[in-house]
């Protein structure tokens, strides 16, 4: 087998993880499409080097690092424009309308729309880190461990912003949910 | 076990995270606190559902897009070439060249044994550890004899590290298994005293180096392999880090690994 067939057998079963977390982080469809793809061509380079058992947070490390800088360039086009601010609230709805768009069913998008909508928008208005840890955890399944390697901090660091990350979310759903009751009346 | 350092644990403990007497203590808490329960009732809530709805889905298109852009990265990169096999007669030159080449690949697997394999960036120490190893295995090619103590006899080799380690490296005979001791050294890697024991199979010489590691990791990490030339295992097991570097294959470097 080549390398390049061993890089696919490897890799691409974690395509899906990959994008999620570059959707999460970039919150545009083609931001993360070419985010996952620079990050698939940039691993494939690096594959002489990864000799881990596990390829998965191997990749994600490489994904979360391309979609940062990403977000970096951002806030330098934007020049005034924060980190938090572009990936949240100016994007949010768009990522919304964007994802909305995806291939999916009436029934399934009735079905899940207004969970699925709701949880959309309160993850857009977390800030990236916090996001990532939230779903490299609850989506993924990653392990405290997994997770210091793939954002680059100590295990207690992991711990720590992952149960802020999960207080701010909790408000968050909390304010729009209490939102909606009012406006339902 | 106090509100607020329970309230800490809540989200390790859904996580399966916590030693298991912090665990137990958190789990005592919970069934007698009100606030804590519900916290810890409610992140259950947000998980599930972040769990259920949070996964955004790739469009069909973009598995055929990744595929198509590999194509294109493979032609426009050159496979590594095979290290070629070292023989004590070679020249300078080719002897440096080959030392760039290894310490490439013994870049990648020195910083698994730091835990941080995923991390691209090959820190300055690691560096510093994988150029040591090279070159004092090469230099032990070299050099007339590989040990300080030559000795067949583990029982002569395991004494005389103690007072010179600052730890009691595994030695063992494995004679029997087909990779003879030889017998052991001291050697210097990152400026710091490692122990090399070295061991035989066949006419292929093997430095296993050992030094104490702040990993935890009870298992083998990462065994990194290079191609056709020297072979690097590395791996830590119950506070230590063992790289074994040798020209034999790989296979039989991974089964001295296991009799380790
Ligand atoms: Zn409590």
């Amino acid at each position: 087998m080549t390398d390049k067939a061993r890089f696919e057998r490897l890799t691409l079963p974690h395509m899906d993880a990959a994008y999620n977390l570059a959707s999460h982080l970039l919150q545009t469809r083609a931001d993360a499409e070419d985010a996952v793809q620079d990050a698939f061509v940039r691993a494939y380079r690096a594959f002489h080097q990864f000799e881990g058992a596990d390829i998965r947070p191997w990749l994600l490390t490489i994904v979360r690092n391309v979609c940062f800088r990403r977000l970096q360039e951002r806030r330098r086009a934007d020049n005034v424009v924060s980190l938090d601010e572009v990936s949240s609230r100016s994007t949010g709805a768009a990522f919304e309308a964007d994802m909305a768009s995806a291939d999916r069913s009436p029934e399934q998008t009735a079905i899940a729309s207004s969970d699925q909508a709701l949880l959309a928008h309160a993850m857009a208005e977390l800030p990236p880190v916090f996001r990532e840890v939230i779903v490299l955890r609850e989506i993924e399944d990653l392990s405290y461990r997994e997770i210091a390697g793939v954002i680059g901090t100590p295990v207690g660091t992991v711990m720590s912003r992952l149960a802020r990350a999960r207080t701010e979310l909790k408000a968050i759903l909390n304010r729009m949910t209490n939102q909606d009751d009012r406006n339902a009346m | 076990m106090q509100c607020d350092r329970a309230h800490e644990l809540l989200g390790a403990y859904r996580d399966g995270e916590l030693a298991p007497e912090e665990r137990r203590a958190v789990a005592g808490h919970i069934g007698t606190c009100r606030t804590c329960s519900t916290a810890v009732a409610d992140d259950e809530r947000i998980g599930r559902l972040v769990k259920k709805f949070g996964r955004i889905a790739p469009p069909p298109a973009l598995e055929p897009r990744l595929r198509a852009a590999l194509d294109r990265a493979e032609e426009t990169s050159l496979p590594g070439k095979p290290v070629e096999t070292p023989h004590l007669g070679m020249d300078a030159p080719k002897a440096r060249a080959l030392a760039k080449r290894v310490a490439a690949l013994a870049a990648a697997c020195l910083v698994a044994v730091m835990a941080t394999w995923w991390v691209m960036d090959t820190t300055r120490h690691a560096e510093q550890i994988e150029h040591d190893i090279l070159s004092a295995h090469i230099r032990s090619l070299l050099q007339d004899s590989p040990t300080q103590v030559a000795s067949s006899d583990q029982h002569v080799v395991r004494p005389w590290f103690a007072g010179r380690a600052d730890f009691a490296p595994a030695v063992k005979d494995l004679t029997a298994e087909g990779f003879a001791l030889l017998g052991g050294r001291l050697d210097y890697v990152a400026d710091r005293r490692v122990a090399v024991v070295v061991y035989k199979r066949r006419l292929h010489l093997i430095n296993v180096f050992m030094w104490p590691s702040s990993v935890a990791a009870t298992e083998s990490l990462a065994p990194a392999t290079s191609r056709n030339g020297y072979n690097l295992l590395i791996w830590s097991r119950n506070g230590v880090s063992y790289c074994a570097i040798s020209d034999l294959n790989a296979a039989e470097m991974r089964e001295l690994q296991h009799l380790l």
